[in-house]
């Protein structure tokens, strides 16, 4: 223990603020994320400043001053905090600042059961461990489940299914506005719209003001992006166990399947350290280069029969795009530095004239950085999903044909669309690579380069001026 | 003209003339990476990965057209 311990603490909490209040944000109201966030803050920073006040009393005499400063700092931190209290939601604001208790409670309390004679025990052997986890995940499906269906006010007799998954097969491309073809989770979903399960995940905000076409259709929007999130999941799960078996080979010589999974991992090593350098490549890989093997089989999984490619979908995209700049800002800011990251959006101006220009360049790189993850997101977006559209027509035409020719009564069409699958292999292929070599170039441009650039120009030219 | 007839009318030919800036552009790719690898024949590899690439850039102004067209298509 000790003020590791402390710092610890300072981490998980302010991790855990983040996501309560992106959780209170999402489902509860904006004001009460902001007060929840605001609440944990206070409480943080009022728990560092009494941290450093009792350092600096128990410190010695050279330490007494930090103590007069941190009290002073405490004393306008009470009155911000009144002036909280008086502005935003009290309940939020009540449970922020316990957040910060809470989680020293909850440390503490792990440490000690970790180091128990009862956790040895259980911890002996993998099964008890798991059949444990199990009891604990039942218990609490059992107990919270039906609170929150009693809240939600779906009183009706549990577990009322319908029809098993039916075989609906090729006829369940119904167009609305925009055909789809089926897909498993679609399926699924839809010949189980009876459990009232399934009723709350489809469930849309506002259905009561909506007429009937309305919420058909924002159900229909819901079934999409929920069959979306499941066959992202499924990717990265697949992904994982690839992954995590190809690493359990260990021997000198890679079996066949550790084999095939290095040469795919690889040439992507090779590109990125490629671009980014001996120094920051290896670094940088883990991220950019999952980015890529989860684009290309999220792109190709549409390619398969009853299979949906996620990355159709522009939530999936843009989220993708959002964490590639997310990262990149994080990483620029770490590596230059808040004040190098300024400069570096200002255009590292040198000389009185860039110094003019920085209000001019300021914005028009702050809007270049924006316009980063639009166009990744969209430019992704537009190609599978155009893929999608392109095959989407082509086989309704094999349909129709054969309906025209008669043999209305075969569950396919004339396979039109064959030679397209072809284009969507290249198209997917060819789309991971972009999305990932430019997240490459994003990080290259923000990351110190030593290397001769484009603005640096001012640098070389002052360099070749005689040495004196 | 109704909205209608007006968004029927703007979509096709939006995703038309983004298509001109594109192929021209893809033109011009294509007919530097050609020469630069008929000049040096060993960085074939390096010059058709960074084509591909380029190319994707071009072709994805094109497909913001395209994904406009979608997204209005209920609307027409």
């Amino acid at each position: 223990m000790g003020y590791e311990f402390l710092a610890r603490i300072r981490r998980t909490s302010l991790m855990a603020t983040a996501m309560g209040a992106l959780f209170a944000a999402v489902y509860a109201s904006y004001a009460t994320g902001i007060a929840f966030a605001a609440g944990a803050l206070w409480s943080l920073a009022n728990l560092s400043l009494l941290e450093t006040i009792v350092r600096s009393v128990t410190g010695g005499a050279h330490e007494q001053r930090r103590a007069w400063l941190a009290a002073a700092a405490n004393l306008a931190l009470l009155v911000a905090g009144g002036f909280l209290l008086v502005k935003l939601r009290v309940l939020p604001l009540a449970a922020g600042f316990t957040l910060p208790f809470a989680v020293i409670f909850l440390k503490s309390a792990s440490r000690v059961l970790l180091g128990s004679k009862a956790w040895a025990a259980i911890t002996r052997s993998p099964w008890r461990a798991t059949a444990l986890v199990a009891a604990l995940a039942a218990v609490a499906y059992f107990a919270i489940v039906p609170l929150t269906r009693a809240q939600s006010g779906h009183a009706a007799p549990a577990a009322e299914h319908a029809a098993p998954a039916g075989e609906h097969a090729a006829e369940g491309a119904e167009p609305k506005k925009s055909q789809e073809f089926p897909d498993l989770v679609t399926l699924a979903l839809e010949a189980n719209h009876e459990n009232p399960l399934v009723q709350q995940l489809l469930a849309v905000p506002g259905a009561e003001s909506m007429t009937p076409e309305q919420h058909a259709e924002a159900v229909e929007k819901k079934l999409q992006g929920v069959s979306s999130i499941a066959f992202s999941l499924l990717v990265a799960l697949l992904l994982c166990l690839v992954a995590w078996k190809a690493a359990q080979d260990k021997s000198a010589v890679p079996g066949k399947f550790r084999n095939t999974v290095e040469a795919l991992v690889e040439p992507v090593y090779n590109q990125i350290v490629d671009i980014l350098g001996p120094k920051y490549g290896p670094r940088y890989v883990p991220f950019l280069g999952s980015l890529f093997v989860y684009i290309l089989f999220m792109n190709l999984f549409g390619v398969l029969p009853f299979m949906k490619s996620p990355t159709a979908n522009l939530n999936v995209t843009v989220a993708l795009a959002i964490t590639v700049f997310v990262y990149v800002q994080y990483t620029a800011i770490s590596e230059l530095g808040f004040l190098g990251w300024l400069d570096h959006m200002a255009g590292t101006p040198r000389s009185p004239v860039e110094w003019g220009l920085v209000p001019l360049a300021f914005p028009i790189h702050l809007i270049g950085e924006l316009a980063k993850p639009v166009s990744l997101s969209c430019r992704l977006f537009g190609n599978i999903f155009g893929e999608d559209m392109l095959l989407v027509g082509f086989a309704g035409l094999g349909v129709t044909l054969m309906k025209t020719l008669g043999l209305g009564v075969l569950p396919f069409g004339v396979p039109f669309q064959f030679v397209f699958l072809f284009l969507a292999l290249l198209t997917s292929f060819v789309q991971a690579l972009v999305f990932s070599m430019l997240s490459t170039i994003y990080f290259l441009l923000m990351l110190p380069h030593d290397h001769d650039h484009g603005h640096d120009q001012a640098h070389g030219g002052e360099a070749h001026h005689p040495a004196h | 003209m109704d909205f209608h007839s007006a968004l029927g009318l703007a979509l096709p030919l939006g995703v038309g003339i983004a298509a001109i800036g594109s192929g021209i552009g893809l033109g011009m790719i294509g007919n530097g990476a050609l020469q630069a690898m008929g000049r040096q024949p060993e960085a074939i590899a390096k010059l058709q990965t960074a084509m591909i690439i380029i190319g994707a850039f071009a072709e994805a102004l094109t497909i913001y057209a395209f994904v406009t067209v979608f997204l209005l298509m209920g609307k027409i």
